[in-house]
């Protein structure tokens, strides 16, 4: 780990601490208190003793058992105000990064999802957050208190005798080597664990959410093994923590044994030579412990700490993963459109390395237009659309929405006015309603049912358990793949963008339901500018233009009529089709 | 109950904990040692007794107790790690493979989400506790232990008015571990809903950023995320109220031996050596005492997860087979359904009293309009569900009779949702046939028309599908699916939807290729189109989950309606085009088998 990424965590934490500074203030100053209240309770017991036990003076035992008790209902209510502070502070922190974590993935490209399984997006917005939990909540208390009585039994040895002290200080040099050994090693240890620990929780994402294949398959014993080993990995390396734990602990322990040793015969010596009263030694000795017991209070916090930072350089790394497509600065809001698009000398390119997919493509739809894209696979159809929705950014040439480049506007402004339907139907858990209402939550129980009756939903929806308050389970799997196709046309419907961009599903439905998908889509098209990936023929015949790409070209554009009067590719394409599906 | 179950999970690692154990007693006595040989050092510095080698002797002892210490602590710390990680690999394993063996209908009722929370968040507490919690647990025990009973030999009278207190103690921490428990399963259950919430999201992030609903999605999320934080905030608040008073609570103990004790000690019936020792001992009290809190915390954190984990693990497995199931014996795929009844909620029918005989080697098509139970027909032959009142037999056997894993290798599925995994196209392929050659992949693909496209894509059959298989279009997808089924060779072939997402000229190639792999082969298909219809011997008219029409297609045209309105709609107007152009359009031509006709 270089020096600039341990900054860029601390200042991440930082960032995220600073709302909470006054109730952290407030929090420290009851763990002064509380602190303060610890040390002095004994004091004060020793007192009823050397002042009243002592003196055989049984007032005085009151008075200073009085005193003790002051002292320890202090300390209790700090203790309270102290601990229920710390965690407020603590889980809230956790909770802003997990909120800010989610936010940040939300905006991330496309490209991201598609290079990181759902399940290591998933560990670090659960397992990575609950990792640093006990280090946000209890760490404070522990590092504060521990260094305060630290320092505190420095000053104290310090003043009783410096040359014993500093003999007490010698086994440092050491501590401080093991220490910088034990950090390299396990941050390493706890930075693979966090990583395994991702990787397990994809396994049970992927595998959990595709169960019904997996047993239809007969594949749990092939995936049960499997899974041991991605399991068995991420034990692995959390072994490597523990052992680099079961040495550094030990270790710091037999240092403070020495430590001991070392100040016996030293102030032995010094003893014999005259130069230390006996007495003297005896009440050194006595405070070693005060010393040493902070010292491994801290290492402890310290592997705590280690195991935190893991999990904080993991998220830290989702939040510094820069969105690829991002507003450019002074991007302004797009104002509400009329839908006139057009394409100028687009050229475009995944990534720098990647080849050209797009070489010049040009093209414009008219406010209201019907455009079909038509070509095989891999021509650039979609390529065409990600760039219309600014999924990404051509390499050169422009795209224009109402004469206005969609570089220069917010994203949000722009998808706002967009509608996009995919080709699979992607439904999330909850009611039908609130499915169809996704686009638009504010929309009324009677705009969610006049959407579902415009694309010939409503029927079915009726007929559900709930009717609209059904729920649908996970993905929608309570509904057929036609009904989903349905719901999800009702949701752009309700959407009612000036610009949609409809990947057409393929998937063939029985008779009625394809009847009514048609008539849905017909719906769906009119009085906006629509982009359809097509590929049912009565959409492209249907379509006011029809743009056929071919290896990243607009080889031909015009009308069905036009396009077949021409006799070029459109007209071969056509005729195949037509034949195949006679 | 939750606890004893929790410590089952150590029973295989018995001899380590009994170790380990040992280990720990072994390293406190080694820290016990050294005030002792402090002592013997720092006599031999008092006047009179002066002794340069004793003193020299007892420093080496004690670092020569400290290595001793650290040896054994090391031993101690090796070995409880591993057993923690040890059981909570264990835990997992035995979840997953639970999991992956639960039915349909468990998935049908929980969330991804939900249920991977509980495999890896709740594991995570279990373990600390398992881990640390236990050796801190005994730990504290023997000092207690020890302590009283040195108490108790010292001064029986001062020893009772000191422990007292132990009731008022006990109270509190039974009552501060009653009163967490529930809040803190709750804070598990709040961490699996935002769990749930961030699978969900990220899965159909698609869909999200389609609809530009970003900022709605994340205000969804803060709110979970402001429950756990709620909740967690409730059950500090409990800890602020309870852990403060039993860490104060030995305080007025130390207060009561000081006022009592020293009464008897200026009155001259307690020598000032014992009240020293007393106080001594009740010293060493504090911080067992005072981890009480900590510990009762921890241990209702993992009891509460250990719960939600158990709950996992006993759900029963409502498909299971017999004790005495057998394999499946060899057959040539008679399927029947006997007056079959089912449905996915009680009291709601999806399907009733159905009678259907499937000949051996013949294929029959279901069709009827969305919802009318042609998918849950066919989930009932494979035995993903059981039926509520008939039987379903294959060759003969009811299928509850037989094994599952023979049963399910007999039936090859294409689905209409076709989940590929994100792994190589081969694999995903021989999903169902992990030891295929690569030979048998390649033939299966070529028969499922996806070899041309497979080679085209950038590693061939190497290149590893995205999550979900997102990367290739549905028609790709469905293909590979169809080859996934064929490769394992099933008696029974069902084919639900199989080509729904499949343009015409490819269905075309598939269904020639389809007529082939049938042949020998028990097949349903499900579908829409006329041309995968004409594929059936026998067609069977399914609506509202009952059998309404069954026969050839000359029977059913005169027959029923809703065939006769199938076969009037396959126009060319209702179908998809090529856009997959995996192949030449030549050689499509030649596969569709028609002549050129043009508009």
């Amino acid at each position: 780990m270089t020096r600039p990424q341990r900054f860029r965590r601390g200042r991440t934490l930082g960032r995220f601490a600073r709302p909470y500074t006054r109730r952290a203030v407030v929090a420290a100053v009851t763990l002064l208190v509380a602190t303060g209240a610890s040390v002095a309770g004994p004091l004060a017991a020793k007192e009823v003793i050397d002042r009243g036990i002592r003196t055989g003076d049984y007032n005085r035992v009151v008075l200073w058992v009085a005193v003790f008790l002051v002292i320890v209902m202090a300390g209790w209510i700090a203790t309270a105000a102290q601990s229920y502070l710390t965690s407020w502070v603590g889980e809230r922190i956790l909770a802003d990064i997990r909120i800010a974590v989610f936010a940040h993935v939300q905006r991330l490209d496309l490209g991201f999802f598609e290079r990181t399984p759902a399940g290591v997006v998933i560990s670090r917005l659960t397992n990575d957050v609950e990792a640093m939990n006990s280090m946000v909540t209890d760490g404070p208390t522990t590092l504060l208190q521990n260094t305060l009585t630290l320092i505190g039994s420095a000053i104290v040895l310090l003043v009783l005798d410096w040359r014993l002290a500093l003999a007490t200080l010698s086994v440092f040099p050491a501590m401080a080597i093991g220490t910088a050994i034990f950090r390299r090693y396990s941050a390493r240890a706890y930075r693979r664990t966090r990583e395994r620990m991702g990787d397990v929780t994809a396994s049970l994402q992927e595998d959990i959410s595709g169960v019904r294949v997996v047993q239809a398959f007969r594949r749990e014993d092939a995936n049960y093994r499997r899974f041991i080993a991605v399991n068995d990995r991420y034990r692995y390396a959390n072994v490597q923590t523990v052992n680099a734990a079961s040495i550094y602990f030990p270790f710091v322990s037999l240092l403070s044994a020495v430590a001991t040793a070392v100040v016996l015969g030293y102030g032995g010596i010094l003893v014999f030579d005259g130069q230390l009263s006996p007495g003297a030694l005896f009440a050194f000795i006595g405070l070693l412990s005060n010393f040493f017991d902070p010292v491994q209070q801290l290492s402890q916090f310290y592997q705590t700490m280690l195991a935190a930072m893991a999990a904080l350089e993991k998220i830290v790394e989702v939040l510094d993963t820069e969105p690829a497509m991002a507003d450019a600065a002074g991007a302004r809001e797009l104002p509400q459109i009329a839908g006139r698009v057009e394409f100028t000398d687009v050229q475009f390119a995944y990534s720098a390395t990647s080849a050209e997919v797009l070489h010049g493509v040009s093209f414009a739809a008219e406010p209201g237009q019907t455009v079909a894209l038509v070509g095989h696979t891999g021509a650039g159809k979609s390529t065409v659309v990600k760039l219309l929705a600014r999924f990404y950014d051509p390499t050169s040439g422009r795209v224009l929405i109402d004469g206005t480049d969609v570089r220069d506007v917010t994203a949000r402004s722009l998808r706002s006015q967009l509608g996009i339907v995919p080709q699979e139907s992607f439904l999330f858990s909850g009611s039908v309603r609130s499915n169809i209402a996704f686009g638009r939550p504010e929309a009324t129980a009677e705009e969610v049912v006049a959407a579902a009756e415009a694309v010939g939903a409503d029927a079915f929806i009726r007929a559900l358990p709930d009717g609209y308050d059904t729920e649908i389970q996970e993905r929608g799997a309570r509904l057929s793949i036609g009904q989903r196709q349905l719901v999800a046309f009702a949701r752009a419907l309700l959407a009612d963008p000036r610009i949609l961009i409809l990947d057409e599903a393929t998937s063939s439905v029985d008779i009625p339901t394809e009847a009514r998908i048609e008539e849905a889509l017909e719906t769906l098209l009119r009085g906006r500018t629509a982009f359809v990936v097509a590929h049912r023929l009565s959409t492209i015949r249907r379509a006011d233009v029809i743009v056929v790409l071919e290896h990243g070209r607009v080889i031909e554009a015009g009308t069905h009529r036009q396009l077949i009067e021409r006799r070029g590719r459109y007209y071969a394409l056509y005729d195949d089709w037509v034949e195949a599906v006679a | 109950m939750t606890f004893r179950r929790l410590f089952g999970f150590l029973r295989p690692y018995r001899g380590q904990v009994i170790v380990s154990t040992l280990l720990a007693i072994g390293s406190q006595v080694a820290v016990l040692t050294i005030p002792f040989l402090t002592g013997r050092a720092i006599d031999a510095t008092q006047p009179g007794h002066r002794d340069r080698s004793a003193l020299m002797l007892n420093a080496g002892l004690i670092v020569v107790a400290g290595a001793l210490q650290g040896v054994l602590m090391f031993w101690r710390r090796f070995l409880a790690g591993r057993l923690s990680l040890a059981v909570e690999y264990d835990l997992r394993n035995a979840m997953y493979r639970h999991l992956q063996r639960l039915s349909f209908g468990f998935y049908d009722r929980h969330q991804t989400g939900q249920l991977m929370s509980r495999a890896t968040v709740d594991l995570q507490s279990v373990r600390f506790f398992l881990g640390y919690g236990l050796i801190f647990f005994s730990q504290n025990l023997i000092t207690v232990v020890v302590v009283v009973a040195a108490l108790v030999a010292i001064d029986w009278q001062l020893a009772l008015i000191a422990l007292a207190i132990s009731p008022a103690i006990m109270v509190a921490a039974y009552r501060y571990s009653r009163i967490s428990h529930p809040v803190l399963k709750d804070v598990q259950q709040r961490i699996a809903d935002v769990t749930t919430h961030a699978e969900e999201n990220i899965v159909g992030v698609r869909v999200v950023k389609a609809f530009a609903q970003e900022e709605r999605e994340t205000t969804r999320f803060a709110r979970l995320a402001g429950r756990v934080f709620d909740q967690a905030i409730t059950a500090a608040r409990i800890q602020a109220r309870y852990v403060p008073m039993l860490q104060s609570l030995p305080n007025l103990a130390i207060a009561a031996v000081l006022l009592v004790g020293g009464y008897s000690v200026i009155h001259g019936s307690l020598s000032l050596g014992s009240f020293f020792a007393v106080n001594g001992y009740l010293l060493l009290l504090v911080v067992p005492l005072r981890s009480v809190g900590m510990w009762v915390g921890q241990y209702q954190r993992a009891m509460a997860s250990g719960e939600r984990i158990f709950e996992i693990l006993d759900v029963d497995r409502d498909i299971v087979e017999r004790p005495d199931a057998a394999p499946l014996s060899e057959g040539p795929g008679h399927i029947r359904l006997e007056g079959v009844e089912f449905g996915y909620d009680p009291g709601r029918p999806v399907l009733r009293d159905v009678d259907l005989d499937v000949a051996a080697g013949s294929t029959v098509a279901l069709i009827g309009p969305t919802g009318c139970g042609k998918t849950t027909l066919t989930a009932l032959i494979p035995r993903f569900y059981d039926v509520a009142a008939g039987r379903v037999t294959v060759d003969g056997a009811d299928v509850r009779d037989v094994t599952l894993d023979s049963l399910r290798a007999d039936v090859g599925i294409v689905s209409q949702d076709t989940f590929l995994f994100s792994t190589s196209v081969a694999e995903n392929i021989a999903y169902g046939t992990p030891d295929a050659t690569p030979d048998e992949i390649v033939r299966a693909a070529r028969q499922a028309q996806a070899h041309d496209f497979i080679c085209d894509l950038p590693d061939g059959y190497e290149t590893r599908v995205g999550e979900r298989g997102l990367t290739l279009s549905g028609g790709q997808r469905q293909r590979i699916a169809i080859a996934r089924a064929l490769l394992m060779n099933p008696r029974i072939l069902i084919l639900d939807d199989a080509t729904a997402s499949v343009d015409a000229t490819t269905e075309a190639k598939i269904k020639l290729a389809l007529r082939e792999v049938m042949k020998g082969r028990t097949t349903l298909i499900i579908a829409h189109r006329l041309s995968t219809i004409s594929l059936a011997e026998k067609i069977v008219v399914l609506e509202a989950g009952r059998i309404v029409a069954q026969g050839t297609h000359a029977d059913l045209i005169e027959e029923s309606d809703v065939y006769r309105q199938i076969h009037s709609h396959g126009l060319v107007d209702r179908t998809f085009v090529d856009l997959d152009g995996d192949a030449p359009v030549a050689e499509r031509r030649a596969a569709s088998g028609s002549p050129r006709r043009l508009p």
